[in-house]
């Protein structure tokens, strides 16, 4: 055994390699590998050359739903904090039992398959579901549909996406020193300007952290916009989905899916100068 | 065994290598997986809902109990897995459906096995006929209106029919429909006029609240009361009536289309799958199935096991026929492929 042990610790270096190892090869095989299939078909499918990079590019179709796929994510992203940020703060400044029965409902509207709660908003804002009914109960004469709209969709998806941006605040304002705020009102430092010039700033990561992932995962997404949303937005996930599905475009389904990745990538890479990644993670 | 496993281990490339392997090493190693994939299970390609239930009443429980081979169905039905499969030589199913429209896509490309005719008169584009199914005209019977809807022209009629549409998201279905509306008579359709029907369905553009893309949907709208009126596959209208909701329809201008059973191009369950489809298409089947399902036979065999009490509810029956239309995919009026594309475009917009 004690061999092992001082072997084990002359290979301190190579050991934490070890255990990735598993993941790495296991991520290279099933998610890189795939991935490069995928922008090999984008440049020679159906035939060699960046055709397919030119539609994606200069369609009109293609550049309408790739910027509506951005607004929507930024637009959830905003909403979230909006919900989100108040939220977190109300966790952290009440009584610890009344933070544990908030996380709990959050987390398990989190565990809820997508799908179900996708079809739960359906049911909810459906024009024999109970906002349409108390609408008309509160005096709206005829009252306007409102599943099948950008509202819906964005709705559902700020549920959906919430949690994340919850989390990440939350983990952030439960880790700023008591002390700090309490020198900055002995400094004069009351409500908003407290707020303004002392909160805010230390809560920033967390509100980083959680735009960051709400806006990359709303990116891909495709199964709430397609069943809530008006048949105008269309998301490119949605849209990738159809090409492949309808017409068998591979090569311009892969094109579409590289240029997300690589906007996506970017939007990271911004983050990364401006933050550190690793704030991702904790 | 997933469909996985079973497609790595009868690769096409490899079958024959492994067929023969597999016969020396089931007396050596026995090895009973690779022996069993080959003969006994087969994978089928569903569209779920009432064409599952009748399916698997009908055809598949029968022809198991017949052949001793299995049947696991894989959904949802997908055109794009059925061309890359074999693409890549990794099956996920062995049979599937395939509409008019897509069948002649699907055979230029080479994604169909030829099969032989399983009736006279069976094979279209390789694929071998079976049941007929239609897009009617339904609305909702609560929606408050003086009179009853007769055809399209009373679907883009939002002044005496007013409320929310719902269409299928599919060119090749809603352009001859848009047609119909605009007064050209079913007989005279086809070459479409495909301009004119783009500017018919600029017309009721704003009043088609969803446009649905899949069959359990389209049931939910109409259910649901989400829309007032909708264009629909007649099975899933049946069903939205049997569960109880105030629904109507009208066979009038129904639009029928052909579905054909297909082996997918080097299946490693060839004969499996070639015995299914020749079981699926023989009548009396093909009977049950499409006396559960209320689709229209396509093997005239089958009809003499269909009880009278059926026909009101086909799309072929000699009372309905006559209201309805067929989809021509060989006179259609242009490329199915550019006019999609298109009828995207025009959505987006």
């Amino acid at each position: 055994m004690a061999v092992t042990v001082s072997n084990l610790a002359g290979r301190k270096n190579l050991w934490p390699w070890l255990l990735l190892a598993p993941l790495a090869l296991y991520l290279a095989l099933f998610f890189l590998v795939p991935l490069g299939q995928v922008a090999m078909m984008s440049v020679t499918e159906p035939r060699v050359g960046l055709d397919n990079y030119e539609k994606v590019l200069t369609g009109t179709l293609y550049r309408r739903v790739f910027i509506n796929t951005f607004f929507t994510a930024a637009l959830v992203t905003v909403c979230c904090l909006l919900v989100g940020y108040p939220l977190a703060y109300l966790m952290n400044h009440t009584t610890e039992r009344r933070a544990m029965a908030i996380l709990l409902l959050i987390t398990m509207s989190f565990w809820t398959s997508f799908l179900v709660r996708t079809y739960a908003w359906m049911v909810l804002l459906g024009n024999n579901g109970p906002v349409i009914w108390l609408l008309a109960t509160i005096g709206f004469a005829d009252p306007p549909g409102i599943l099948f709209t950008r509202f819906s969709s964005t709705l559902a998806m700020v549920h959906i996406l919430a949690p994340y941006m919850i989390m990440n605040i939350y983990s952030v304002m439960k880790k700023i020193d008591p002390a700090l705020i309490r020198s900055a009102e002995s400094m004069g430092a009351y409500g908003t300007s407290l707020f303004r010039h002392v909160y805010l700033p230390l809560t920033a990561p967390g509100i980083a952290n959680g735009s960051v992932l709400v806006f990359v995962i709303c990116l891909g997404f495709y199964v709430t916009p397609v069943l809530l949303g008006s048949p105008t937005e269309q998301m490119a996930a949605g849209l990738i989905g159809h090409q492949i599905e309808q017409f068998l475009a591979f090569g311009l389904g892969s094109a579409m899916a590289i240029v997300l990745l690589i906007v996506t990538l970017i939007v990271l890479w911004i983050y990364s100068r401006r933050f550190g990644l690793d704030r991702l993670y904790g | 065994m997933t469909a996985k496993q079973r497609s790595m281990l009868v690769r096409p490339s490899r079958r024959r290598f492994l067929q023969g392997t597999a016969a020396a090493a089931a007396t050596t190693l026995a090895t009973p997986h690779i022996a069993r994939a080959q003969n006994t299970e087969l994978y089928i390609n569903s569209w779920g809902g009432p064409w599952l239930e009748a399916a698997t009443a009908n055809l598949f429980d029968p022809f198991t109990e017949e052949t001793g081979i299995k049947i696991n169905t894989v959904s949802p039905v997908s055109f794009a897995k059925l061309a890359q499969q074999v693409r890549t030589g990794v099956y996920e199913f062995d049979v599937t459906t395939l509409g008019g429209g897509d069948i002649v896509r699907a055979n230029e490309a080479g994604l169909l096995e030829d099969i032989e005719p399983p009736y006279e008169g069976a094979l279209f584009q390789n694929g071998a006929a079976s049941h007929a199914f239609a897009t009617k005209l339904a609305w909702r019977t609560d929606a408050g209106w003086d009179g009853t809807p007769q055809n399209w022209a009373d679907f883009w009629d939002v002044e005496r029919f007013p409320g929310s549409r719902s269409l299928q998201r599919y060119a090749a279905r809603v352009l001859p429909i848009a047609l119909l509306a605009d007064g050209v008579p079913m007989d005279e359709l086809y070459p479409l006029d495909i301009e004119r029907a783009f500017a018919k369905l600029d017309e009721i553009k704003p009043h088609i609240r969803v446009w649905w893309t899949g069959g359990s949907q389209s049931t939910q709208l109409l259910r649901d009361g989400e829309v007032d009126m909708i264009g629909i596959w007649h099975g899933r209208y049946y069903e939205a009536l049997d569960a109880g909701a105030p629904v109507a329809a009208t066979w009038n201008q129904a639009e029928i289309d052909r579905a054909y059973w297909v082996v997918a191009k080097d299946t490693p369950n060839m004969e499996a799958a070639k015995q299914f489809v020749e079981f699926a298409t023989s009548p009396k089947p093909l009977a049950g199935f499409v006396t559960q399902g209320n689709y229209g036979a396509l093997n005239p065999a089958a009809n003499e096991f269909i009880p009278d009490s059926a026909l009101p509810r086909m799309p072929t029956s000699p009372q309905n026929y006559p209201l309805t239309f067929e989809q021509d995919m060989a006179n259609w009026g242009g490329d199915p492929h550019e006019v999609s594309m298109r009828f995207d475009e025009w959505l987006a917009t």
